[in-house]
């Protein structure tokens, strides 16, 4: 009797590319479906004033949320970053009143931003501190601190038009927010696929250890995503500033959660390893057009936060039952 | 099997004739390492000659990891000294032992299970352009490196987690072995191989060998021993109980020594 060796064909790109992607297409699925909903639910949400007035307001998400997802895939959280934005917010209005020119004023609230990032990174990439406890402390200290300062006034920004432009400007109709937005979204997509900076983020995330062996930066590389939530927030905070016209130490409240809900809805994994900025992108969207959406429909505001949270967790559910095939959320044993 | 190859082991020395004195390539004296109660090494020397392969045998809980780990600069030694080529050193880093071509094959593999096959291979040593990664070059490189191993591994864009037990294995051999080692650990690489790949794995031994690669291979497989290794040492809880040349022993004196009823050295 004779047996011939085959060997296994190919199989389907299609199928490698369809479970590859599924977190990415589900998301984009339920996105395309809250569109649709809203539009026919509402006359005025399809129309180009509010779907761009949408994009302005995703704005400030959208950059955090880009930098929160190379947290999230180093394995960490940042909770601080409603805090930061209240703080940069806070900060930037009170020294544009003192009359420094804007420029410098966002040059040092960037700088701002890099160093309290860096101050978390630095407790949890070399002391070992969780980052959900650092980044907790850093809530409840930097909101302190935009409280403290401001003594819980909205402080108004006047005269500096060059500065509003960053907030309330368009650029060939599109909003100035929505465009620093996707460039940044843009940034953080190439970073994390094709630079050597983006392989040692997935690498510290996948496996500290491997990383530490094969002789990666592997404590830097954990300080340095705080670095990029802080200069997000730090970006956050000024476009905020600039489309309110007014720097307060309120701002900003339960922004971390919106964040981080939308980095976690766009299919990157809490556990570290994997995620997707255009995952990101499209979960960011995704809020936005429900707050949008329900306002519209004229939903108690109150109402809104609940369906928001209820339509997060259905939608997270559900992408964890369908799409289970090689996307656990939970870590593989290895 | 061809020597073609990613493999290009650049030896100034080369193998030196034997019955010539000559300067160990690794010296290790007195290697001492506690973990909380436990100690793990209690004083151990070893020497290693440039393309010389040492078999390190023991029971499990022996220390063999812990030893190699030491040399390879994951652990940090208590006391005792390390010398390189003569030269002593200290390592605070894997970094460090990787920068001075030590290379080592762990236990558990260190692999990243969401990076794919050829971002494993280049962990840590990517080519880069403009800090881009230069994936072209790489996905060539990677596949010499794989084919040096006779292991088939379809698709270099697959996910490591993806993999079999002995496809990821093969993988953190190729990735020890192809950047040119001078001293290259094998903590059990071949316990998930089926038999062509340890073949093809046992070849690799004797190949970097020729190039005056120095080789320290742990294997529960003492018959692979006889066939690349030129001596063997014997580790007993944390110490080294015997160091025997491959032609001064066979393998029941192997495995009386491993279970302890040998006559010390
Ligand atoms: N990181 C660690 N923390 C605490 N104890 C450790 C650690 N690493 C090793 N040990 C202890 O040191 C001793 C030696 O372990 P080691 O891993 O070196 O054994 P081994 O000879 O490689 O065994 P095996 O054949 O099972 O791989 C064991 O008792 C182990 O419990
Ligand atoms: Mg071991």
């Amino acid at each position: 009797m004779s047996v011939t060796y085959t060997e296994r064909g190919q199989g389907s790109a299609l199928a490698d590319f369809l479970s590859e992607k599924a977190q990415v297409l589900s998301i984009a699925f339920f996105f395309v479906v809250c569109v649709a909903f809203f539009s026919i639910a509402t006359d005025v949400f399809l129309t180009p004033g509010n779907l761009l007035n949408v994009l302005r307001q995703a704005a400030p998400i959208l950059v955090v949320a880009v930098a929160m997802t190379f947290v999230i895939i180093t394995a960490g959280i940042d909770l601080s970053v409603g805090s930061q934005v209240a703080l940069i917010n806070a900060s930037a209005a009170l020294t544009l009143s003192f009359g420094v020119p804007w420029p410098l004023v966002v040059l040092a609230m960037l700088l701002l931003g890099a160093a309290i990032g860096l101050g978390q990174g630095w407790f949890v990439a070399y002391q070992g501190i969780p980052a959900f406890i650092v980044t907790l402390a850093g809530l409840s200290i930097l909101r302190g601190a935009a409280l403290y300062m401001t003594k819980g006034y909205s402080i108004p920004i006047t005269d500096v038009p060059g500065f509003f432009v960053l907030g309330r400007g368009t650029l060939l109709g599109i909003p100035v927010p929505a465009i620093i937005a996707l460039a940044v979204a843009a940034a953080g997509a190439l970073v994390i696929g094709s630079q050597i900076y983006g392989r040692r983020v997935v690498a510290v995330g996948s496996n500290p250890e491997a990383a530490r062996r094969v002789g990666m930066p592997a404590k830097w590389t954990i300080a340095s995503v705080y670095m990029l939530t802080g200069i997000a927030s730090a970006v956050a905070g000024l476009l905020i500033a600039a489309r309110l016209g007014s720097g307060s130490s309120n701002a900003a409240v339960g922004f971390e959660l919106q964040v981080i809900a939308a980095v976690v809805l766009g299919g990157t994994s809490l556990f570290g390893g994997r995620g997707s900025i255009l995952g990101t992108i499209l979960g960011t969207l995704t809020i936005a057009v429900i707050g949008n959406g329900l306002i519209l429909m004229h939903i108690s505001p109150f109402f809104t936060q609940i369906v928001t949270g209820a339509i997060i967790l259905i939608a997270i559910w559900l992408n964890t039952r369908i799409f289970t095939a090689g996307f656990s959320f939970r870590r593989k044993p290895s | 099997m061809a020597a073609s190859s990613a493999l290009q082991a650049v030896d100034p020395e080369g193998p030196v004739p034997s019955g010539q004195p000559q300067v160990p390539r690794i010296s290790l004296r007195g290697i001492r390492k506690t973990f909380g109660s436990i100690e793990a090494l209690r004083g151990v020397d070893l020497d290693i000659a440039p393309g010389e392969c040492v078999g390190l045998i023991g029971d499990n809980a022996a220390g063999k990891s812990t030893l190699t780990k030491i040399i390879s600069g994951t652990y940090i030694a208590d006391s005792g000294s390390i010398a390189i080529d003569g030269e002593p050193v200290s390592f605070t880093s894997p970094a460090e032992a990787r920068a001075r071509h030590i290379e080592m094959v762990f236990q558990d593999l260190s692999l990243c299970d969401h990076i794919d096959v050829m971002g494993n291979l280049f962990l840590g040593r990517e080519e880069t352009r403009w800090s881009f990664l230069n994936n072209a070059s790489m996905r060539e490189r990677a596949r010499a490196m794989l084919d040096d191993l006779d292991i088939r591994i379809p698709k270099l864009t697959a996910k490591v987690a993806q993999l079999s037990g002995g496809q990821r294995q093969a993988i953190a051999i190729a990735r020890a072995a192809s950047f040119e080692p001078r001293v290259l650990i094998m903590d059990e690489p071949t316990s998930a191989l089926a038999v062509a790949e340890v073949e093809a794995v046992l070849r690799l031994i004797n190949r970097v060998k020729a190039r005056g690669v120095s080789v320290i291979l742990i294997t529960h497989r003492l018959q692979d021993l006889f066939r690349v290794c030129d001596k063997i040492a014997v580790m007993y809880e944390g110490t080294k109980v015997a160091e025997r040349a491959i032609g001064d022993t066979s393998l029941e004196d192997l495995v009386r020594l491993i279970v302890g009823k040998g006559e010390e050295i």
